[in-house]
Formats: C-alpha cells, structure tokens, sequence
C-alpha cells in the first residue's frame, strides 16, 4: 500500500493551493458577502487546464483521474466552498455525465467548451416536491415528430444561471418508475428555459443555486442523452463519482478551518500563554487533525477504487458521509476555537461552517448515504 | 534561425518561522525546498520569448541533488523544454559552494550547450551571494548585465535591450551584445502558474544528470578560499510603532516622530 501521492498528483496540488491562496482566498469572504459569482476565477481554472480535470485529453479534458480530481476539489475547499461547489457540480455533474455516456457529437459540441473551461455545466434533478425520493419526478418530456417537449420545474440548480448546458432529468415514459427517466441537454438560452429564483443561502452564496422553469422547451432529439429510460442509471453512476468530489470538497472545508483554528491557537495568548497550550483547545485541535485525516484517507480510498474502475457504492457514500459530518464539526470546534472573533465575518471559521452543512445535504443527504450504504451492507 | 536560452534554476531552502540550528546548517526538519524566486522570473521571461519567437529552445541548468528534480519540473511545466541537472559525491561532500565553484560548474554546462543567452536570478534567495550570474559570465567571456528589470530581446541580432536598476533607484538603459549573461529582478514579468497539462507533459520532457567526469572537470572544482565557519541567529531588534486612526491625524504623528528621531529637519 502506498500512501504517497505521485509526483505528478502533488505538484498539481502544491500549484492549485499556490493559486488559491493568492487568488482566491484574498475575495472569499468579499464574494461571499456580495453573492458574487468569481466569474474570472473559473476562466483562470480554463487557463490552468482546471475545469476538465477527469475529462480524456481527446475531449480537451486533462486526462487526469480522480484521485486528481479530488485534489483539487479539497484544495479549493481549503479557501473557498462556493467555488468549490460550483467547481464540482461543473465537472461531475455537467461535465463527466457527457463524457460517459454521450455521443461522439454530443461529446464535441457540449463537452470539450466546458472541459475547455469556456463554459459551466451544470444539471437538474431535484424538484420541488423530490428531493430524496428523486424517481417521483414531475417534469415530463414528450415526443413531438423529431423534438421532445420538456415541461417542469428544477429547484437548487447549482450554477443554472452562469451555465452554458444543464443536464434536465425527466420523465419520458411515465409508467416505467426508475426506467422512465431520461437526460436531456438543454440550453439556456432555448425558448421556454428561465431561472425564476436565485436562492439567498445559508453560506456558499457565492455560488449560484436556482429554481428553473421549463415551459415547453423544445429540444432535437440529438438532445437526449444516451437512450430514452437511461436517466436514473446514468444518475446513480454520476452520483458515485459525485459524491467522491463532496467528500473531497468538505475534506477541504474542514482543512481550512483546521489550519484557521491551529493558527489562532498558536498565536492568541490567555493567561499569559497561547491558548493551543491548554488542554481543552489542544484536544479540540488535535480532533480536526484526526477527523480530517480519517475523512482525507476514506475520500483517497474511493477515489483510487474509482480510478481502478472498482463499484465505489459503499466506499463513496461512507466517503462523503464521514467527510460531510467532519466538516461541519471542524468548523463548528474552529468558530469555538476563535471565541467571539470566530463569530465574526472577519474570520474564516464562520464561513467554513456555514458551507460545511450544505455538504451534509447536497448530493444525497447523510440519512440517504446511510440508506446506500445500509443496502450495500444487505441491511 | 535558432535561438537557445540557457536558464540556471535554483532549488532554494525557505525556513519555517521557528527553527533550531544543527552544526553548520539549519535543521532541516524546518526547511521546505522550492524554486528561487528570482530563477522563477528568469523562467518566465525565457518562456515568453519562446512563445513570441520561431524556434527558440529554453533549457534549463541546476546545480543539485535528486530532491531538486521536483523543482526543475516545475520550471518544465512551466515551459521550459528540457533541463539539466549536474551533481556528483564530491559536490555534496563538499557543503558550501561559492560564487566560483558554481560558476565553474555552470561555466562546462554553458560550454557544451554553447546557448545565445543566459539568463540567471539576481540571487539566490537562501545564500544570497547574487554574485554566481556576473562570476559566469566572466568565466565563459560573455558580456553581461546585472538587475535587469526589462528586456527586449533581438533574436536575429543577438542583442538584448536592458534596463538595470542601479543604486539609488537609478536605472540604466543599455543594450548587450550576446551572447550574454543577464541576472533577472524580480518584477520584470509576473510568473504563470504552472497549468494541469503542463505539469503532466512536464514528467515526460527530457532531465539530463551530469557528474563531474561528464563535464571534463574533477574535484578541484569544489576547491574554496570560502570556508563556512558558524551558524547563529543574529540578535534581532524590532520596534514598532502602529498609529491607529485617519491619515491626517497619523501623518500628523508619523511627521512629529520621524521630526523627534531627527530623521528630517524642521
């Protein structure tokens, strides 16, 4: 068992974490604050081969695996969750869903601008009325000659509203349950698409989360994505892979308030010595380093797994469920850590935790990893 | 016509804020290794010319050991087409290596790569000799410039236009006949991060290892009227004064303190 990263995979991470920290850590709380997408930090991540990451290089991806990928997402997940999140849900689910299952032309026309970071991605699955139970789907599409007809409503679309191409799950054959489901590719600029709220958030509102309409969007048939009934298969294999990015992602999250907390312990003095000195801080410490490394270690595992082309189910659930939860703790132990100064917008701490519970949420919730994983388990 | 640029990239150690000393050295539990910042202007500034131009090849020469091939990737991700790094037992037994030592060493790579240009760092950001860049030039015999801060190099004419800061924040515009040596400033470009595809190229570009023989030069190489005798931490002394509030008041105290500490008159 080797636990180093290769070469190529550490200096791809030392060169992201040079550049978020000078780029992009400087703005976090600033676009936070003003709900401001960082529409230039993603054309940087175009320059830096960074939006196509696990994309083959024939589609102008980098060729990299997910272990790559993962490292990234954590990296920026140390400085900044919004871009963090809008960064993943561009590649794992706008992105990797066209490059898996799309065809040649789909592959070339929607894939390589966004692997070439010229545009987001972004997909609608949630609705209104279904969240967990994703199958009880409302938006419908229906054939007419050589287009289909999406009508429906998508609610906390990530990216929706900067996003070039957004995967829309619907219904095709109404009677089929989870084989009744297909993808389609849909434009935002195709008659009958409109973003009809951008939603103030709890944190991470630097990235954009949308409720959309689809008011008869009538789209080609080359729009479909694989078959007609494919959806859900395709979801569920997205979704492994996605949830190793939020694993990923909340990793980085609970980094950044670790390494915000340990500093502060080391520098703040009480009593007449730093405050990392006393037992009740030092433990508090010594806990996000134990937790992050358990949450670092099982987001590895599951990403080599996936590299190694392994079922990740189980691995990738437990991945994101444990990482999820530890983010929200870290941050939570870092606010603490910081006292009074931590409740401020002043210090990072505060934001950390508030977009480390979204991780818990999104891309299944902890109850629904526990679900997978108790399936997994024959429970 | 061909134009090749010969780049010395240096792996520097950076300390941690707290560290301890061990025998001649610090310990190196508090140092991490990373590339010069001064060397990483030079790269740039070879990269771009590269880019602007037909046929230009930068080639990269580091004075190391195995640990610094990481650094030298990441001068090749940068851009940089092939390096070459030059080591042998005797350097690393030999501890220090001075200005001369360097030079000489530097001088046999120049020599079998006969490049245009040379462009080095102003300094080392650890030793700080800033002297290896000049030392070059005058043992290999070309012209030279120190502290350019712009260039605008002629390919076909081999000249280079500099401007070079001098003291006092004089500046001086000349131009270079090359072949020639030219020690970068910091400042005179801004550095590209190194992109995903670059570093994976970067694994596969040539890295040439050079010992002594290789060069045609022995162990006398390393011969030094420089000896390192001790390492200590300076005693260091800071004071510092903060004036909190809006600027006509602090400008008003900052004139009243620099006027008690005699710093200006009146």
């Amino acid at each position: 068992m080797d636990f180093d990263l290769p070469n190529e995979h550490r200096m791809i991470r030392d060169t992201v974490r040079e550049f978020c920290e000078a780029e992009i850590a400087p703005i976090a709380q600033e676009i936070e604050d003003e709900h401001r997408f960082p529409e230039s930090v993603f054309e940087e991540f175009g320059q830096l081969d960074l939006m196509g990451v696990p994309a083959p290089e024939e589609h102008d991806g980098a060729g990299g695996d997910y272990l790559m990928y993962a490292l990234v997402a954590e990296e920026l997940g140390r400085v900044s969750g919004a871009i963090g999140l809008s960064y993943v849900a561009h590649t794992s689910l706008g992105l990797m869903p066209i490059v898996m299952f799309g065809t040649a032309e789909q592959k070339e026309r929607w894939a390589e601008p966004l692997a070439r970071g010229e545009a987001m991605g972004a997909w609608a699955l949630t609705e209104p009325s279904s969240g967990s139970d994703a199958s009880d789907m409302d938006t419908m599409a229906r054939k007419e000659g050589d287009e289909y007809v999406i009508d429906g409503t998508k609610q906390f679309i990530t990216n929706a509203n900067v996003a070039n191409s957004v995967l829309v799950k619907s219904v095709t054959d109404p009677d089929a349950g989870y084989g009744g489901i297909s993808t389609f590719i849909v434009d935002p600029d195709d008659d009958g698409f409109e973003v009809v709220e951008v939603w103030d958030k709890m944190g991470l509102n630097a990235s954009p989360t949308c409720e959309i309409k689809l008011d008869g969007v009538r789209v080609p048939e080359d729009r479909l994505l694989g078959d007609e009934g494919d959806g859900w298969t395709q979801t569920k294999k997205t979704l492994n892979g996605g949830r190793i990015s939020i694993a990923a992602l909340s990793t980085g999250l609970a980094q950044g308030a670790y390494e915000a907390a340990k500093g502060y312990a080391t520098e703040r003095e009480q009593f007449g010595r730093p405050i990392g000195k006393f037992d009740a801080v030092r433990d508090m410490v010594v806990d996000m380093d134990r937790k992050i490394e358990r949450a670092r270690l099982l987001t590895h595992k599951a990403a080599t797994q996936y590299d190694a082309g392994e079922d990740v189910t189980r691995i990738s659930s437990l991945a994101k469920l444990d990482a999820s939860e530890i983010a929200r703790e870290v941050a939570e132990d870092a606010v603490q850590v910081h006292g009074g100064y931590g409740y401020t917008t002043d210090f990072a701490p505060q934001r950390f935790y508030r977009d480390a519970k979204l991780m818990e949420i999104g891309e299944g919730t902890s109850e629904i990893q526990h679900l997978v994983v108790g399936r997994e388990l024959g429970l | 016509m061909s134009t090749k640029i010969l780049v010395t990239v240096k792996e520097v150690a950076e300390v941690d804020d707290e560290f301890e000393i061990s025998g001649l050295d610090i310990d190196d539990r508090y140092l991490e290794y990373d590339l010069n910042e001064w060397d990483d202007y030079a790269v740039e500034e070879a990269v771009q010319l590269s880019e602007a131009g037909d046929d230009v090849e930068v080639v990269t020469v580091t004075l190391g050991p195995e640990r610094s091939e990481e650094t030298i990737r990441m001068a090749l991700a940068k851009g940089a087409d092939r390096a070459v790094r030059v080591w042998d037992d005797a350097l690393a037994d030999a501890g220090l290596l001075d200005a001369t030592t360097k030079a000489d060493l530097l001088a046999a790579v120049v020599e079998s790569e006969e490049p245009d240009l040379v462009l080095t760092g102003v300094q080392a950001a650890d030793d700080s000799f800033g002297a290896t860049g000049v030392a070059l030039a005058e043992r290999v015999g070309f012209e030279w410039a120190a502290v350019v801060n712009d260039l605008d190099y002629d390919a076909d004419a081999n000249v280079s236009s500099v401007r070079r800061e001098l003291e006092g924040g004089v500046e001086e515009l000349t131009d270079v006949e090359g072949p020639a040596v030219l020690t970068i400033q910091t400042g005179i470009n801004e550095p590209r991060y190194a992109s995903l595809r670059g570093i994976r190229q970067a694994q596969r570009k040539p890295l040439d290892v050079h010992a002594l023989d290789d060069l045609g030069l022995d162990e006398s190489v390393v011969d030094s009227p420089v000896d390192l005798t001790s390492m200590y931490e300076p005693e260091s002394e800071g004071d510092a004064v903060v004036w909190e509030g809006s600027p006509d008041e602090t400008a008003d105290e900052l004139a009243t303190f620099l006027r008690e500490q005699g710093v200006v008159e009146g």
